[in-house]
């Protein structure tokens, strides 16, 4: 397996972090990520990128992707993924969305169905179900939010994330340099998500507009997202149909790459 | 010089068991109704104590949701003082102006303050706590933003003749045409208080406004703040006026200081442990990464890591003794931070009446007849600079 070669693309709000690299398929595949900025280094992603092509770029505010001041909601997000598109002129793709990733996804293929043939969504956010309410991500006691994010307490972005839990009564002694793309992707993430939470209040009745066959994944350990959200998808796009992933936790496509990556291609095939 | 009685209002009787935060999720079934209307009653009768004292002004604030501070609507105080006070400057520190929506309704219940006390309304204008955008759900992203936008229309609604279309990003309003007027013209004194943000302190310079120094952090940071002032307006053409500088601090005064100590210290600490919890909370976006970076350097110096009284003293967090000593150190960080206006909490915490009034009238009576001598001075920041621009 190879990693994804590191690169950008100019868009209408500026320079985009954008990771390319596979070949193959009857379309590209473009991986949009979490909150977390997944992407470098992701081995899932490189286990894609042998029977694919794959693109994963960087939302506006994570990593050295720029134009967060052209980004107000959610609407936004989705006309950026479709500037994106236009940009790398490809008329119809596969996307596979993670959790604020998948939100985005759906956000694009209700609006401009004709541009993805096939989706997969994991853990996505973007609804709002009574009774079951997304988890709040914001201001959380690290290690505590690691707990849920992660199902293994040994993956180092949760070691890392106790790691920096240990500061909290004085962050001046964190340097500075490990905190400030979290402060960044987190204020990207507010952006879009602070009010309404994590959803979109129109996009459950916009959904019957997806045409591309979808696989909604849920993680069975999921701390953040109930079952419910990935149901409520489900229910809402026509051609499409649950997956439970048993003991996956929410970042399923970094504790469990090679499951998920298998779920992806064979749903894409 | 000018010297403030600021009061926060605080709630003094969260149950002794609960060690949870002050702020956003403090159970509100702690809040009881009876006792807060006593404090109320009380908290207000010892804002109108420091007018017959000889106090300049008085200060409020705004704080939602939490029992650190429980003026949810500083304006509402701020007229019952309007109407009870004859002299003393009503400073609001501030309208939280994001929570207001349109903002026009900082403008008119401002003006109706100045109207109703003859002019003598300091109007603060601040971006709210970051508690408070998770009080709100208020996008944190959009705090400073909306602050800019919310000011400048505030400003315009009375500076400029009525009615006007104002279309901002964040407010849109076709007939903007405030009634009634502030008496002050071309507008009340207006004062920012902060905690070191660049952008924050950069802002006040360019407008001619004062800057407020958020306490609760070791002297040295309140003089890094007020270098950084001074420096954003030599940045801007100008010398920095002591009276554009508010130190807010917490001062107790007793006959000696042994018995200060005694009388003071375990209510700083219920205001520490028990109502700073949950403050320092910083959503995502709401300040710049730049600012974050300044601001997180004196992280460390805030007054929730207090563990002794000995770092009490040696930072400076409050000033506490007889009233040589207090006269004393006043007047050394007077000169040290170049500050025009002298903000003191004198009730903190679980302070009772009787030591807060008494702490006030020593205050009044032995410290700020030194002070004033050491330091005389006009008592009106002019607002000339800000219309010039």
């Amino acid at each position: 397996m190879s990693e994804l070669a590191a690169g950008t693309l100019t868009t209408s709000v500026g320079e985009i972090d954008l990771r390319r690299g596979g070949r193959g398929g009857p379309v590209p595949l473009v991986y949009l990520h979490s909150a977390q900025g997944e992407g470098e280094g992701m081995t899932m992603l490189e286990a894609l990128s042998e029977s694919r092509e794959v693109l994963a770029p960087l939302f506006c505010g994570f990593g050295t992707s720029e134009g967060i001041e052209s980004i107000d909601d959610i609407e936004d997000a989705a006309f950026w993924a479709l500037d994106l598109l236009d940009r790398l002129g490809l008329s119809s793709v596969d996307l596979v969305g993670m959790s604020l990733g998948g939100w985005i996804a759906a956000e694009l293929a209700v609006r401009w169905p004709e541009r993805v043939r096939r989706m997969v969504l994991v853990n996505p956010v973007g609804l709002y179900v009574e009774g079951a309410p997304i988890k709040e991500i914001f201001g959380r006691d690290l290690s505590e939010l690691a707990g849920e994010l992660f199902a293994d307490p040994e993956h180092p972005i949760a070691q890392l994330m106790r790691a920096l839990a240990q500061f909290d009564a004085d962050p001046s002694q964190i340097p500075f340099d490990l905190i400030r793309p979290v402060l960044q992707s987190q204020a990207a993430t507010a952006k879009v998500g602070w009010n309404p939470y994590l959803h979109d209040p129109k996009l459950r009745r916009r959904l019957h507009r997806i045409t591309a066959p979808t696989l909604v994944v849920h993680g069975s350990q999921d701390g953040i997202v109930p079952r419910a959200h990935a149901e409520a998808y489900v229910e809402g796009i026509a051609d499409s149909r649950l997956e439970v992933l048993d003991g996956a936790a929410h970042m399923a496509t970094l504790e469990r790459p090679d499951e998920v990556a298998k779920l992806v291609l064979e749903h894409l095939a | 010089m000018r010297f403030f009685s600021f009061h926060l209002m605080p709630y003094p009787d969260l149950p002794p068991d609960y060690d949870g935060p002050a702020w956003i999720t403090c159970p509100n079934r702690f809040y009881d109704p009876e006792l807060g209307g006593a404090l109320y009653n009380r908290y207000i009768d010892e804002l109108l104590y420091a007018e017959e004292l000889g106090f300049d002004g008085v200060c409020v604030n705004e704080h939602h949701q939490n029992a650190y501070g429980t003026m949810p609507s500083p304006n509402l105080i701020a007229s019952i003082l309007a109407r009870l006070t004859s002299r003393v400057r009503i400073a609001v520190v501030g309208n939280a102006l994001p929570l207001y929506d349109p903002p026009t309704r900082v403008a008119e219940e401002f003006a109706m303050i100045d109207c109703i006390s003859g002019g003598r309304l300091i109007a603060g204008m601040v971006v709210g706590g970051g508690p408070e955008y998770y009080s709100f759900s208020l996008n944190p992203a959009h705090a400073r933003e909306r602050f800019a936008e919310a000011h400048e229309l505030i400003l315009k609604a009375w500076t400029e003749p009525g009615p006007f279309e104002f279309v901002g990003k964040h407010y849109k309003l076709r007939y903007v045409n405030t009634w009634p007027r502030p008496v002050q013209r071309p507008h009340p004194e207006i004062w920012i208080p902060g905690v070191g943000s660049l952008e924050t302190i950069e802002f006040v310079a360019e407008h001619h406004y004062a800057y407020m120094g958020i306490p609760y952090f070791h002297i040295d940071v309140f003089e890094r703040m007020f270098k950084m002032m001074c420096e954003a307006c030599q940045r801007q053409g100008y010398e920095v006026d002591p009276l554009q500088l508010g130190w807010l601090v917490p001062i107790f005064v007793a006959e000696t200081d042994s018995e200060a100590r005694r009388r003071y210290e375990e209510h700083f600490w219920y205001f520490v442990k028990r109502l700073l919890p949950g403050i320092n909370i910083s959503p995502p976006g709401y300040t710049s990464v730049r600012s974050v970076e300044n601001i997180m350097k004196n992280a460390g110096t805030f007054a929730l890591n207090l563990e002794t009284w000995e770092q009490v003293v040696s930072g400076q967090y409050a000033i506490v003794g007889s009233p040589d000593t207090v006269a004393e150190l006043l007047s050394a960080n007077i000169d040290r931070l170049g500050v025009g206006n002298l903000l003191g909490l004198f009730q903190l915490g679980t302070l009772p009446a009787d030591d807060t009034r008494r702490n006030l009238e020593l205050f009044a009576t032995e410290v700020m007849p030194r002070l004033r001598n050491a330091y005389p001075g006009v008592d009106r920041l002019s607002t000339a600079g800000a219309t010039a621009r």
